[in-house]
């Protein structure tokens, strides 16, 4: 199949298509790839695999030595961004776009670290606001921004004031929808009342047809900003021209947005008990979708909720680390035993610093020698990054179709002596000789 | 009506029955919804329906039951069904698939309840620091100060201090708004939690709440709250004692309005005003909650009892070191005194009347029919030293007051069934008996001797302690070895791995066992529950 592809590929007026054999390529979706050449063309993968022929005429970078790997991806950061704010603020709405300043020298060295994509989280505790995603790349905040909102940073500890602030944020959704239902009701009674007049005079009915028809393409336009639009309102406000929902408030929205699943949260926890609380505040929110992030320190006993994480496969975001248990001076690895339960992994640097980003792989390549999988390692700084993010169809993997966003290392990317040779974006090289 | 449907439905679940699959779906259809005992064991389980095929038992068989109301039943078994007991006797029937705990050779006690303790039991030491934090407000965490001049520590936070935080918790009381956050709050993971349950408490009180030490879980931990009025009550203030008095009086005569309004059922006659009545007093006077003083010298006690008597509440006297020289007056009160038997209260010099500090204390208020409950003097739990983690050696601190002549059956009710009544959860917790909770701990020996340990502790019908699984205390002298040959219901008892069983005091053990239950016999009441299960 890839052959396949590969010929139409010739076939194709040249352009930006070219070709790059590594040693071996961490594909991370498929497994390892040993010779493997990676097929780019306009910022995209075309095409991976094993001692791929390559039609003539396709420039090949041969390098036989290096080992290919997603970019990798850092979604829960600060680096380059002032922070320290421990105020607790009830601001869903915020995000923290015009803090970012494209000319600190933080992008340039994470990109030169191998890290591509960041999430940048927002400041503060409580209900912060959404996270942003970043490309470590650009002159001005338009050519740095990917996508946002990334996700609702939400954090929750174990007490009333804090699972009071998320219940009521969802009890105003609550309200909201009643008041939307309410208006609807009302709107549907005016809406028959106007039938009644016109069926009465059932002469202009093709025409009202007509009118009805190009109201609705109307209105689905309207809709496309209003989340809360499901289809059995379509199908009620047929009937006639549209029906307009009061616009939420904008702390409201984040959570509609989260109860129809378009927005995900991530939740940052500070001990076990906070994940049961967690689960607690959100026994009704069956729908809502969101990650957990918590740091790692000694007495964090995290390890109590593994399993219940686990069963619920749940992204995960920590830091690669071991931990003493509690009045103990035994070690656990939390970060293997949540993988082992079946949890998503991330793994975010230990310290949020440019040097923070340095130790980063060799922090997890320690954890792999305490017990982590490698897959699960690997995955945990590239593709369950993405998912995070929501970028897991675009980002973190050496797939097809995916962007071409790689990072060339002089070998294991977890052992010390591992330089980054060159980085890719999107399809270009913008770190490293490449000749 | 019932009795006819129900035939033909048996009969049709008897036929599905043949068909395994289909049974299940029958099962579920027929379950009476009035089973009763749906507990939040059951409810956990969203999908399992079905109340009887999936009702969760757990038995502790084969122990010396000590069930905290008087007496001793050798080799019985305890049966809970869903978190509450439905049988204690001897030859229980254990349903299959019963989760047993293998008690042959130990005691079964009910479980300690700690008045006082520690808001870090609940909320663990991790708890995030800052207002919210529920626990450890009420009581300062290091109470105790040591003074290099002094023999023994002192108090840090002498009784005057109380006296000025108590106008807060006072407004507290009276508002209804005001409630404990210990849901919001609660750690089930936390490692005073953990040594909590090693010392044989499986409830708390924190502020005015009861608080049940649940493992691995947050739902169902409050068992009571707002059981306590804390009021204020000094000799030397007289002044607030005046108003103390002013607000029962009003509450009293309010209280005496609205019955008279009530019996002439006049309908147009307007409810009397509530206005300016003392919230707390009425809660009081209306018996929703205990008023509970903090107070130790003869006057004031006198006092108390005396007030308690005109309006016709039962106080609740924390301290009470002088209590032994008015005992017959508290006695008549009907008092509560929750005692800190190892408390050093010196004597008034400047009366002769006897004064101070007794050993005896705790035997003389009960003797004259004072219901004594025990509490540590530091509210602390922690494996780091011994002075100032008074929770952990709660049974040792009771051991205090047999010493001074309590009798054992009393020192036992002083840690479990008088505190659970002074919390108003005695319906709950506080002995084992059928329709309570199976809050149950397992001990190598006597509770009150310094040797026993905690074995095994159970919450709700479930083992959330095992001395030999937890880093505590599983070194120090490893559990007994059990008796050779197993009983029948305990054969699949997984403890089989018995490595450090070179343990020799079982029969030694046994034998001081013997001798403090010849000790306790006087105390023994009518043979309790099993007859209560019908």
């Amino acid at each position: 199949m890839i052959l396949t592809s590969l010929m139409l590929l010739g076939a194709l007026p040249g352009g930006d298509l070219w070709a790059v054999r590594v040693k071996r390529a961490e594909t991370v979706a498929k497994g390892p790839i040993e010779h493997a050449l990676i097929l780019v063309e306009d910022g995209r993968i075309l095409a991976i695999g094993e001692d791929l022929p390559v039609e003539r005429g396709i420039p090949v970078i041969e390098r036989e030595d290096w080992v290919a790997t997603p970019g990798w991806i850092n979604c829960h950061t600060r680096v380059g961004f002032p922070r320290g704010m421990s105020s607790r603020t009830f601001d869903p709405q915020l995000s923290p776009e015009i803090e970012i300043d494209p000319r600190n020298d933080a992008w340039k060295e994470l990109l030169e670290l191998g890290v591509t994509t960041v999430g940048v989280y927002p400041d503060g505790t409580g209900i912060p606001g959404q996270a942003i995603v970043l490309r470590t790349r650009g002159d001005t905040l338009e050519e740095m921004l990917v996508h946002k909102p990334a996700y609702l940073s939400i954090h929750l500890q174990a007490n009333s004031s804090s699972k009071n602030m998320l219940r009521e944020a969802f009890s105003k959704v609550d309200e909201y929808e009643e008041k939307v239902a309410k208006e609807r009701e009302k709107w549907e009674k005016e809406q028959e009342k106007k039938k009644s007049k016109s069926k009465s005079s059932k002469k202009d009915e093709d025409k009202d047809k007509k009118e009805e028809e190009k109201k609705e393409e109307e209105k689905k336009e309207e809709k496309k900003e209003d989340t809360l639009a499901t289809q059995d309102e379509k199908k009620e406000e047929k009937a006639s021209d549209a029906f307009v929902p009061p616009e939420p408030d904008e702390k409201v929205k984040p959570f509609l947005d989260l109860r129809a699943g378009t927005l995900e949260a991530m939740v940052s926890l500070s001990k076990a008990a906070d994940y049961l609380h967690l689960l607690d505040v959100l026994e009704h929110e069956e729908k809502v979708h969101f990650s957990v992030e918590f740091p790692l320190r000694n007495d964090i006993d995290f390890y109590e909720v593994a399993p219940k994480i686990g069963e619920k496969k749940l992204l995960v975001v920590t830091q690669p680390e071991t931990t003493l248990q509690p009045n103990s001076i035994r070690e656990r690895n939390i970060p293997a035993e949540l993988a082992r339960a079946g949890a998503k992994l991330v793994l975010v640097p230990r310290d949020d610093s440019v040097e923070g980003h340095e130790e980063w792989r060799t922090d997890v390549g320690r954890l792999i020698g305490q017990g982590l999988s490698r897959e699960a390692a690997l995955a945990a700084v590239t593709l369950e990054a993405a998912r995070v993010l929501d970028l897991g169809e675009r980002l973190g993997s050496l797939e097809e179709g995916k962007q071409a966003d790689i990072v060339f290392w002089s070998g294991d990317p977890f052992e010390p002596s591992t330089r980054v040779e060159a980085v890719m974006l999107e399809g270009r090289f913008v770190y490293g000789e490449v000749k | 009506m019932a009795r006819t449907l129900e035939t033909p439905l048996k009969l049709l679940s008897a036929l599905l029955a043949l068909a395994a699959t289909v049974a299940r779906i029958a099962a579920q259809d027929e379950t009476p919804p009035a089973e009763g005992q749906q507990e939040e064991g059951a409810g956990e389980e969203g999908k399992k329906d079905d109340d009887e095929e999936h009702a969760k038992y757990f038995a502790i068989v084969g122990g010396d039951v000590v069930p905290g109301i008087g007496g001793i039943l050798r080799d019985v078994t305890i049966l809970a069904r869903n978190g509450k007991i439905t049988e204690i006797g001897h030859d229980v029937f254990v349903p299959e698939g019963a989760e047993t705990l293998d008690a042959h050779g130990l005691r079964v006690y009910p479980g300690l309840v700690a008045l006082g303790a520690s808001g870090r039991i609940t909320t663990g030491n991790l708890a995030a620091e800052g207002p919210e934090e529920d626990g450890g407000v009420a009581e300062p965490e290091e109470e105790i100060r040591f003074d290099a001049l002094l023999p023994v520590p002192i108090l840090a936070h002498p009784k005057e201090e109380t006296a000025e935080e108590t106008p807060d918790l006072q407004a507290e009381e009276g508002g209804d708004e005001m409630k404990s956050e210990i849901e919001d709050t609660f750690d089930p993971f936390s490692s005073q939690l953990v040594l909590a349950l090693a010392t044989g408490i499986t409830s708390v009180q924190q502020q005015s709440a009861a608080v049940k030490l649940k493992r691995y879980e947050i739902e169902g931990v409050l068992l009571g709250d707002r059981h306590i009025s804390t009021l204020t009550w000094s000799v030397n203030n007289p002044s607030n004692i005046r108003s103390l008095r002013e607000k029962f009086e009003r509450a009293s005569s309010y209280l005496r309005d609205v019955r008279a309004w009530k019996d002439r059922g006049n309908k147009d006659e307007k409810e009397p005003s509530k206005r300016g009545v003392d919230a707390t007093a009425l809660r009081v006077l209306q018996g929703e909650s205990l008023a509970y003083f903090r107070n130790g010298a003869r006057e004031d006690l006198l006092g108390i009892a005396r007030f308690a008597q005109e309006y016709g509440f039962r106080p609740v006297i924390e301290g009470c070191d002088e209590g032994w020289t008015v005992a017959d007056e508290l006695g008549r009160a009907g008092a509560f005194a929750v005692l800190i038997p190892r408390r050093r209260d010196p004597k008034d010099e400047r009366f002769t009347r006897p004064g101070g500090a007794s050993i005896e204390n705790a035997a003389k208020l009960h003797a004259a029919g004072v219901q004594v409950a025990v509490r540590p003097e530091n509210t602390g739990i922690d494996t780091i030293g011994i002075a100032g983690r008074d929770v952990l050696h709660m049974p040792v601190e009771a051991g205090f007051a047999v010493r001074g002549g309590l009798s054992e059956a009393a020192a036992l009710e002083a840690m479990t069934l008088v505190p659970a009544r002074i919390l108003g959860v005695d319906h709950r917790i506080g002995s084992l008996e059928v329709g309570k909770d199976l809050d149950a701990i397992v001990t190598d020996g006597d509770l009150l001797h310094y040797r026993t340990f905690v074995q095994y502790t159970v919450v709700d019908g479930k083992l959330v302690y095992d001395k030999e699984k937890e880093l505590y205390f599983a070194h120090i002298r490893p559990r007994p070895k059990k008796p050779e040959e197993p009983a029948p219901a305990a054969a699949e008892e997984p403890k089989a791995e018995e490595e450090k069983a070179e343990e020799p005091p079982a029969d030694e053990k046994k034998d001081e066992a013997k001798d403090e239950e010849s000790g306790g016999d006087d105390e023994k009441k009518d043979e309790p529950p099993k007859d209560d299960e019908g």
